[in-house]
This record gives C-alpha cells, sequence and structure tokens, in this order.
C-alpha cells in the first residue's frame, strides 16, 4: 500500500443534497436527457430495493404462498409466525450472541483506536512508518488468518476454556483487532481536523494531557466518533468466515442464518425472518451516519 | 521526588506512546503472532489426521502449486474479483452521473442505495438465491415473461449462470460503494472547467472525457484499491450460492482455503495456501499502488 490522501474536501455537499452540478452549468440538458436520467435511477431502484422487499415478504407470508409456482406477489395471509418459531429455533441467542460479541468488540477497538489515533494524530508517533504497518493490516484478508487462530485458540483452549474455540471472548478479541486499523485510520482523520489551540489553551489552564483528551477532544470529534462506531459495529455484526471457523455453538447471526440451509429442504421462512430482524439494526445506523459515509467508505482516505 | 510523581511524569514523557501501546500490543498478539505461527505451520505437515509435526520443507508450497484446484481457484477469483469491481465501478460512476444533479427525492432515494452495503452478505447472498432458486424464485417467471418464451434457468447450478448469478449478488451489494465515492468525487470537480467547456460547445461525450474522469481519476484509483482488495476476499457469496459446486468450478480462493481447513483438516497446506495469497495480494497492490496512486503526506 502506498499513501492514499486524496483531499475531496466538500464532498458531504453531495450527501446533503446541494445541488453542485445544477448550479455550476444553468444550461439545460435535453428533455430526453432528464428522462433518460431518471429511468436509470428508477430501474436502480427497483434492482436494489427488490431483493430486500422480497426477503422482507417470504418471512411473513405462508409457506404455500412462497413456495408457489408461479410466485404469488401479495401473500394470501400475513403471517408472523416465521419470526416466532425462529426465535424459538435459538434465533434470540444468535442475536445475543451478535450483539455481545459485535458490540463487545466495538467498544474495544473503538477505545483503543482513539487512544493510539490520537498519539497519531498529535504527536506524528512513530512517523508514517507507524501509520502505514496499521494500515497494511486493514489489508490483511481474514481468510489468511483463520487457519493460525483455529490451531492457536484449540492449544489456547487447553489452558484456559474460555479461551479455546466457540467462545466469546477469542472472537470478541479478533474482531476488536480486525476493526483497530479501521477505528485508527477514520478517528486519526478526525482528530486531525480540531485545531491544536484548543488543547493548547485547556493545557495552559492546568489540565493534563489525558484530562484534555477526554474533556476537550474527544466530545469535539463526537460525530466522528458516532460514525467509526457504527462502521465498526456493522463489520463485527455482518461477518462471516471468522465466525464460521471459530465457533460451533456460540452461533452469531450470519452463521445460525447458514445453519438453515440443509440438504432436506430450506427453512425459507426462518431464513428470511432472521434476516430482516438482522437488517434492522443496519437500517437504523445508516441514517445515523448518513453524513460521513464516504469518509467511513475509505478509511479517511478521501475526506468529506 | 516521590515514587508516584516519577511515576506521572514517566507517563507524561512517554504519553504518546502509552496511547499506542495498547493497539499495537493487541495487534501484535493477534496479527503478527498468528502470521508467524503459519510461517511455521507451513513447513511442518500439520494434520490432524497425522501425529506429530513432521518438517517437510517446502512441499506443502509446491502441493499448493502443483494443485490444478488451487491453480483454478486463483483464476476464478482473478476472473470474479476482476469482472465485479469493473461492472461495480461502471454502474456506480453511471448512477453517480444521474444523482449529481439535485431533484426532488434525492435524499431519500441516496439512503435507500446504500442500503446493500449494510447487510451481511450472508443474508444477501440467501435473498438472492430465493429470488434466483427454481422453482419457485420469481426471477425465471419474470424472465419468461419479459422475453415471450420459457425460460428455465439453474441460476446455481448451471455454467456460466452461477458465475453469473455470484456477479449479480456482488455487483448488488457493493455497486452502492462506488455510487458513493463516484458521487462525492463527482461534487468536487471544479465547476469553472465545466463552464469552459460548455463555452467551447463541447458535447456530454466530450465533457465527460476531458473533464470528469481525469479530475476523477485520484478517486477513482482509491475506490479501486478499496474494492479490489476487499472483492478478492470473496467468500460468503459463494457460501451461500453455489458451494463451490459445481465440482470445483466456481471455487474461489478463501473457498479453498476453507474447505482445506474445514473439511481436509490439512493446516499445513492451508497455511502454505495462506501465504501464497497474501504475496500474491502484497505484490499486486504494491504494483497498483506504485502505478496509480501519487505519494502523498500520509
Amino acid at each position: 500500500m502506498s499513501a492514499i490522501a486524496t483531499r475531496v474536501p466538500a464532498a458531504s455537499d453531495a450527501a446533503r443534497g446541494i445541488p453542485v452540478r445544477a448550479a455550476r452549468t444553468g444550461r439545460r440538458r435535453p428533455p430526453l436527457v432528464t428522462l433518460l436520467r431518471y429511468l436509470a435511477v428508477a430501474l436502480a431502484l427497483v434492482f436494489f430495493l427488490f431483493p430486500i422487499v422480497w426477503i422482507i415478504g417470504i418471512s411473513v407470508k405462508l409457506p404455500a404462498d412462497y413456495l408457489n409456482d408461479p410466485p404469488i406477489w401479495i401473500p394470501t395471509e400475513i403471517t408472523f409466525r416465521h419470526y416466532q418459531s425462529v426465535m424459538a429455533e435459538k434465533g434470540t441467542l444468535a442475536l445475543t450472541n451478535s450483539v455481545i460479541i459485535a458490540g463487545s468488540a466495538t467498544i474495544i477497538s473503538i477505545i483503543i483506536g482513539s487512544l493510539a489515533a490520537y498519539s497519531l494524530s498529535r504527536f506524528k508517533t512513530g512517523g508514517r512508518h507507524l501509520g502505514f504497518w496499521l494500515l497494511s493490516q486493514r489489508m490483511l484478508p481474514p481468510v489468511v488468518l483463520v487457519i493460525p487462530f483455529f490451531l492457536l485458540l484449540r492449544e489456547a483452549g487447553k489452558l484456559n476454556p474460555r479461551l479455546g474455540i466457540d467462545q466469546h471472548l477469542p472472537l470478541i478479541a479478533i474482531y476488536a483487532v480486525f476493526n483497530l486499523p479501521y477505528v485508527i485510520w477514520m478517528m486519526r482523520s478526525y482528530f486531525s481536523g480540531i485545531p491544536v489551540e484548543i488543547e493548547e489553551s485547556a493545557m495552559i489552564d492546568g489540565s493534563t494531557r489525558l484530562g484534555v483528551f477526554v474533556k476537550i477532544t474527544l466530545p469535539l470529534a463526537l460525530p466522528g466518533l458516532i460514525a467509526t462506531t457504527v462502521f465498526a459495529f456493522i463489520f463485527a455484526w455482518t461477518e462471516f468466515l471468522l465466525s464460521l471457523f471459530l465457533t460451533t455453538d456460540i452461533r452469531t447471526v450470519p452463521v445460525k442464518i447458514q445453519t438453515f440451509v440443509t440438504s432436506t429442504g430450506n427453512e425459507w421462512g426462518f431464513i428470511a425472518a432472521l434476516g430482516t430482524a438482522a437488517v434492522v439494526p443496519s437500517f437504523i445506523f445508516i441514517l445515523l451516519v448518513q453524513r460521513h459515509l464516504v469518509r467511513g467508505l475509505t478509511l479517511g482516505s478521501l475526506k468529506e | 521526588m516521590t515514587r508516584l510523581d516519577a511515576l506521572s511524569e514517566w507517563s507524561d514523557r512517554h504519553f504518546k506512546w502509552l496511547l499506542v501501546a495498547p493497539a499495537v500490543l493487541l495487534i501484535l498478539a493477534l496479527s503478527v503472532y498468528p502470521l508467524l505461527f503459519s510461517l511455521w505451520v507451513l513447513f511442518v505437515n500439520y494434520d490432524f489426521t497425522v501425529p506429530g509435526h513432521a518438517f517437510v520443507g517446502l512441499r506443502n508450497f509446491t502441493r499448493v502449486l502443483a494443485d490444478p484446484v488451487a491453480r483454478w481457484s486463483l483464476w476464478v477469483t482473478v476472473l470474479l474479483s476482476t469482472i465485479n469491481v469493473v461492472i461495480e465501478f461502471l454502474l456506480g460512476l453511471a448512477l453517480a452521473l444521474a444523482m449529481v444533479k439535485n431533484f426532488r427525492g434525492r435524499g431519500i432515494i441516496m439512503s435507500l442505495f446504500i442500503i446493500p452495503l449494510f447487510i451481511s452478505p450472508v443474508i444477501v447472498g440467501q435473498a438472492w438465491a430465493l429470488l434466483l432458486q427454481r422453482p419457485f424464485g420469481p426471477t425465471n417467471f419474470v424472465l419468461t415473461h419479459l422475453l415471450g418464451h420459457e425460460v428455465s434457468i439453474g441460476w446455481l447450478t448451471e455454467a456460466p449462470w452461477n458465475f453469473i448469478a455470484i456477479i449479480i449478488v456482488d455487483v448488488w451489494q457493493w455497486t452502492p460503494f462506488m455510487f458513493l465515492i463516484m458521487l462525492a468525487g463527482l461534487s468536487n470537480l471544479n465547476p469553472e472547467l465545466y463552464e469552459a467547456a460548455a463555452l467551447d460547445g463541447a458535447g456530454w461525450w466530450q465533457e465527460l472525457r476531458e473533464i470528469t474522469l481525469p479530475g476523477l481519476a485520484p478517486v477513482i484509483a482509491v475506490a479501486i484499491v478499496f474494492r479490489g482488495l476487499d472483492a478478492f476476499k470473496i467468500f460468503d457469496q459463494i457460501f451461500m450460492l453455489t458451494q463451490g459446486q459445481p465440482g470445483t468450478s466456481t471455487e474461489t480462493i478463501s473457498w479453498y482455503i476453507y474447505q482445506i481447513g474445514y473439511k481436509f483438516f490439512n493446516m499445513g497446506y492451508g497455511a502454505a495456501v495462506s501465504y501464497l495469497l497474501l504475496i500474491f495480494l502484497t505484490v499486486a497492490a504494491t504494483l497498483y499502488a506504485s502505478r496509480f496512486l501519487r505519494e502523498e503526506r500520509l
């Protein structure tokens, strides 16, 4: 990885819906082009929304409806029994596991990552090498580490059962580590946007360094902190490969959903219901972090 | 000076290092150490069905290189990730161009477009499997009515349709990523250039080629690195859609490693594949970076 520090100062204008290009040219496009534009957007909407609508639909349809050929578009009866059954089939447990694992991993990576990010941003700790090294961790595909993780956890489990395969703790730690480079880079870019002078004046007033960080810097970086938290949480919430490898009974939601795909016939209703339930937090989070999306997706290398 | 004072003075002096220490230690313990450990694993025979860890030198490596399935899975991965990234880039750019102007409801439509980014690939794969599945998935039904003749494609079982299904799913999930980044890039292009182009009577195509694309180049470069590295990991979709089948035709590298580790328990061999993947990605990313990314302050 080499430097990727392209500046895009006002990207959030696009997200806020400020008419950037319209004001720019003042030239009217022919109606045909406008029509095509709307048509393209409409088609894209259908493409992107239909699978979501369909899976939500299945979650409330009776099996006779969703297994019918030709497909039944409007359910003959709305039922919530898939939700009830899947929750009874350890769906609730899977959701709890996911909340515990993704939640703890996010909190750990946010605390540890923000401290490191602050150090990198304010004191240029370790020069650019440390920053690069941390970023390079993000580029490491999880699949490269599954085998050593699996073997090491097997050994660790012999020493202490809570550190072995199929335990919350190791998965939390591993997700936290996978999130760390991300949190550090994001938070570093947010901290760098806060003027040092504000901190200096607080230092003169007698605050300690840590006090300044907690009382002054962190509150100023709060919007960025929230966005970073959401992205880190979503990573852990949706992760599949590591969870599949390193657990057998402690199943997170993605792993649990996959167990309903069986050779004897799939529980489509269960899959749809648990899938829908798992997507709800994502919907809420999108609304929370809309303005930070671009920065969040590119580790701050494209700034808003 | 009391002991406590000395401690607090020490911690103040080393404040910046104390702040990064937990992060660095955690990464050393849970990323660097496992990597080094697997470096040992790949030189020995680490097989749950064979006791002991006999040193085998480079045998694991040579076995990987000689395995046609490994080579095939590399090709599948390269091919799929290239096609995916290219389509996602083109569609994302087209959508961004269509959305760059403000219109009513633009904000809501933007939020709807980015939903796929936040859904677990497992759920996405499953949702699409439900759409494509024969006989009750609605895709063939809709196609039959649109095309006016009977369509009964085995989307998950017949080549090339299974590859197309994998691509559709990936495109569905990740086009929004390209879209968002392209939209951000577009809205930051210098408006004066467009005004000048308009005065010169430049057409739509010329404007795109002469102004938009060159101006967008750095953003495109960054977007492709991030998406490309991610696309190469493709696993969840394979798991949910084809399980590498039929035969080994849709196996990707990640799927291949999963099979070796999870089904055949040959860890030394799996570690060798993992390392080859790591080397391949590092070389590819370095070459790409030195070619397309500007060296700037980090």
